[in-house]
């Protein structure tokens, strides 16, 4: 039975409304994009690194290291953009948009506590602010990517962007150094282009994914 | 229904079909322009900014290429791995006339074939460079045949990944996977009979910039390509093994391939086991190895003009011109003396291994008249702690590692060096620009000398009149130091000039 035949019934025959709408609104839409599935591979990703954080690495491995962790945190907060309805699902309501800008901001904030507790009291290079803004920075592409290629791709952005942020890293010991502020990665934790840039990018996927959504075709 | 007939009565042409179909739709296509801009940004930059030198670049491609391609390989292949659950088409293509395990094996091939033409394009590009810049040599196929193995074995474990686990999470977490496999292995690499030298990225030996005197050793490359089809096949056939990927017929042809690739793929990490690192910077397998492989090139070196020649390799024909000008100083002032060359040539280096993973660089000792000049490692191009070598830096860098010797030989530093001596030389080295110090830092109290070690008899506390006569003797002429040696070599090797007879 449809909403619309809803309205017409008798009221004794309409389904009793759930105690908590918004709950489980926020419940089925948190399910419909494997939001549990993204937060146990970013807790994957969060055990991964303090592991590997436990290998003497040389030093290119050291510094390289945690952005490959926080790379593939971002490509998961990317996939769970994608919508299995496609279509049928815009034009659900108003709520859809705040849905996702919702999704999107905890699972960035998720990962970003999580990738820090996992390098707290590790040799962690950068440290938290670093993760922080890698992280930010790379979600962001993520969403962009989410945006223009579909959920399902959206790790082409991060894992893509994650070769030249590691070469950058590479530059700062065998120069000449890359020193534009939109390889955040190869910036120094405190330095404020590269946090702006992280943050301009955060922004437009935030943007891009709140008001259209990943480009998913229904049915995949 | 004609197509069934065909496709059953000729299979070939068949399976030709659905690999062009394969091709055609292959989401590998669409990845490529990603792998190639990651390929231009590191690996293109970095093997264009050594010099052309074949082995140089080759074997630095070798390690970044596949980097670059791993990622988009490994989550391209995944994405396409999974279609079929991820299109909920399993039941609907389960009654086709291809098998289950015949649709994923073209479904790779067409990822393979297109990251295998995005890589040896990439490549292709470097080598056409390199063959315009290069003054000596041709290009290594080794180290290409070794990352094309590397593609289709990362293309195999990604689509295997995305078949056996199909979830939107499935293709990154293979690209990471792939890249983070390729990066621990390299770094795990110690030692020259470490297991880890079968990763592809290991390349030939911890120079990169051996084999130019001396032939390319394949042996740790044949292994590695060993290991990586064998690793593919054991991949591709195990796709093949469960009950409902194929009939009877071709699930037996899987486990085959599957055994068969373990045994070649075990039998490569096996015989990396036996490796041992030989004098000329290479690995040799013994079970591999070809004794011809490794034989000296023959090559006609590249002189300059003058009373003392410098010549170089021809692959270092580029940097003649700066390094026997780094030389020019040293080799006028000492022309024609007795113990002074006739030749500078450039030699061969002879590598040993220090454990864990260190390797010390020497030479074989000096014949005739003909000082052998050693150059150094890295070559222009190529960062220290942060820095870049230039042509300037290395040629003065090879200058200083000859200088020394040349002076010793004309003034006699072999044994204790009396003032006198190490006056003249240290003046020689200045002028020669070989050098290694101020004269205060060579003569003073420092303890330094100017061949890096304390010179026996100015030590301590200089005698008096060390720096004056250095002072004096420095400021002549390089023509008039070279007549006054002429003149009073045999006295001053002797040890009978003292500091006040120096001019």
């Amino acid at each position: 039975m449809t909403a619309g035949l809803a309205r017409f019934a008798p009221a004794a025959a309409r389904p009793a409304r759930p105690p908590w709408p918004g709950l489980r609104l926020i419940r089925l839409h948190a399910v419909s994009r494997r939001l549990p599935a993204a937060l146990a591979a970013i807790a994957g990703c969060a055990v991964g690194l303090r592991f590997a954080l436990l290998w003497p690495w040389d030093s290119y491995g050291a510094l390289q290291l945690p952005l490959l962790f926080e790379a593939l945190a971002a490509a998961v907060i990317g996939v769970t953009a994608g919508s299995p309805l496609g279509d049928p699902e815009r034009a659900t309501g108003r709520w859809l948009p705040f849905l996702r800008l919702g999704g999107a901001v905890a699972l960035t904030a998720i990962a970003a506590v999580a990738l820090a507790a996992a390098g707290t009291g590790a040799n962690l290079a950068g440290g938290t602010l670093d993760v922080v803004r890698n992280l930010a920075g790379l979600a962001g592409l993520s969403l962009l990517c989410a945006a223009v290629l579909g959920g399902g791709l959206a790790w082409t952005g991060p894992l893509g962007y994650l070769m030249p942020g590691a070469y950058a890293l590479y530059t700062d010991w065998h120069g000449p150094a890359l020193t534009t502020p939109w390889l955040w990665p190869g910036r120094p934790p405190h330095d404020a282009g590269a946090a702006l840039c992280a943050g301009l990018v955060l922004a437009a996927g935030l943007a891009a994914v709140t008001a259209r959504g990943a480009r998913d075709p229904a049915g995949e | 229904m004609s197509l069934g007939i065909t496709a059953v009565g000729r299979p070939w042409p068949g399976a030709g079909r659905l690999l062009r179909i394969e091709l055609r739709r292959s989401a590998m296509l669409w990845l490529l322009p990603l792998a190639a801009a990651l390929f231009y940004y590191q690996a293109y930059r970095r093997a264009l900014a050594l010099p052309p030198l074949w082995s140089l670049r080759a074997m630095t491609l070798q390690n970044d290429a596949l980097l670059d391609f791993a990622m988009p390989v490994a989550g391209g292949a995944a994405w396409v791995g999974a279609r079929e659950s991820r299109r909920h088409l399993a039941d609907l293509v389960a009654g086709t006339a291809r098998s289950r395990w015949a649709r994923q094996l073209a479904a790779w091939a067409a990822v393979t074939c297109w990251a295998l033409a995005g890589y040896l394009a990439c490549t292709g590009v470097v080598y056409a460079i390199t063959a315009r810049q290069a003054t000596w040599g041709g290009p290594l196929w080794w180290p290409v045949a070794v990352d094309a193995a590397g593609v289709s074995v990362i293309s195999a474990a990604g689509f295997a990944a995305g078949a056996l686990l199909p979830s939107r999470f499935t293709a990154p977490l293979a690209a990471v996977a792939a890249f983070f496999a390729l990066g621990f292995s390299i770094e795990a690499a110690h030692g020259s009979s470490s297991y880890w030298l079968i990763a592809p990225g290991t390349a030939v030996g911890p120079s990169a910039g051996v084999a130019t005197f001396y032939g390319f050793l394949p042996d740790l490359s044949i292994a590695q390509v060993m290991f990586l089809t064998g690793l593919a096949g054991a991949v591709l056939g195990g796709l093949g093994l469960p009950v409902r990927a194929a009939g009877r017929r071709l699930r037996a042809a899987a486990v085959a391939l599957t055994v068969a690739g373990l045994a070649t793929a075990g039998t490569a990490v096996g015989l990396v086991g036996t490796a041992r690192f030989d004098s000329h910077g290479m690995t040799v397998i013994p079970a591999l190895h070809d004794a011809a492989s490794g034989a000296p090139v023959p090559y006609t070196p590249v002189c300059t003009a003058g009373p003392v020649p410098v010549c170089l390799h021809p692959a270092y024909a580029a940097d003649l011109p700066a390094v026997s000008g780094a030389l020019r100083g040293v080799l006028s002032q000492v022309a024609g003396l007795p113990g002074a060359p006739s030749r500078v040539a450039q030699a061969a280096p002879l590598y040993t291994l220090n454990p864990p993973n260190g390797v010390s660089v020497r030479t074989t000792s000096a014949s005739g008249g003909t000082a052998l000049l050693l150059l150094p490692v890295p070559p222009p191009g190529q960062t220290v702690n942060g820095a870049t070598v230039t042509p300037a830096e290395f040629a003065a860098q090879a200058a200083a590692n000859i200088a020394p010797g040349i002076v010793a030989g004309v003034i006699g530093g072999r044994g204790r060096l009396s003032p006198a001596q190490a006056v003249v030389t240290a003046a020689l080295l200045m002028d020669g620009r070989a050098g290694l110090a101020t004269p205060e830092y060579s003569i003073g109290g420092s303890g330094q000398g100017v061949t890096g070690r304390p010179p026996t008899g100015v030590t301590g506390q200089p005698p008096a009149g060390v720096a004056a006569a250095f002072r004096r003797f420095a400021a002549l002429p390089a023509a008039a130091r070279h007549a006054w040696l002429a003149a009073h070599l045999a006295a001053l090797r002797a040890g009978r000039v003292s500091l006040a007879q120096l001019p």
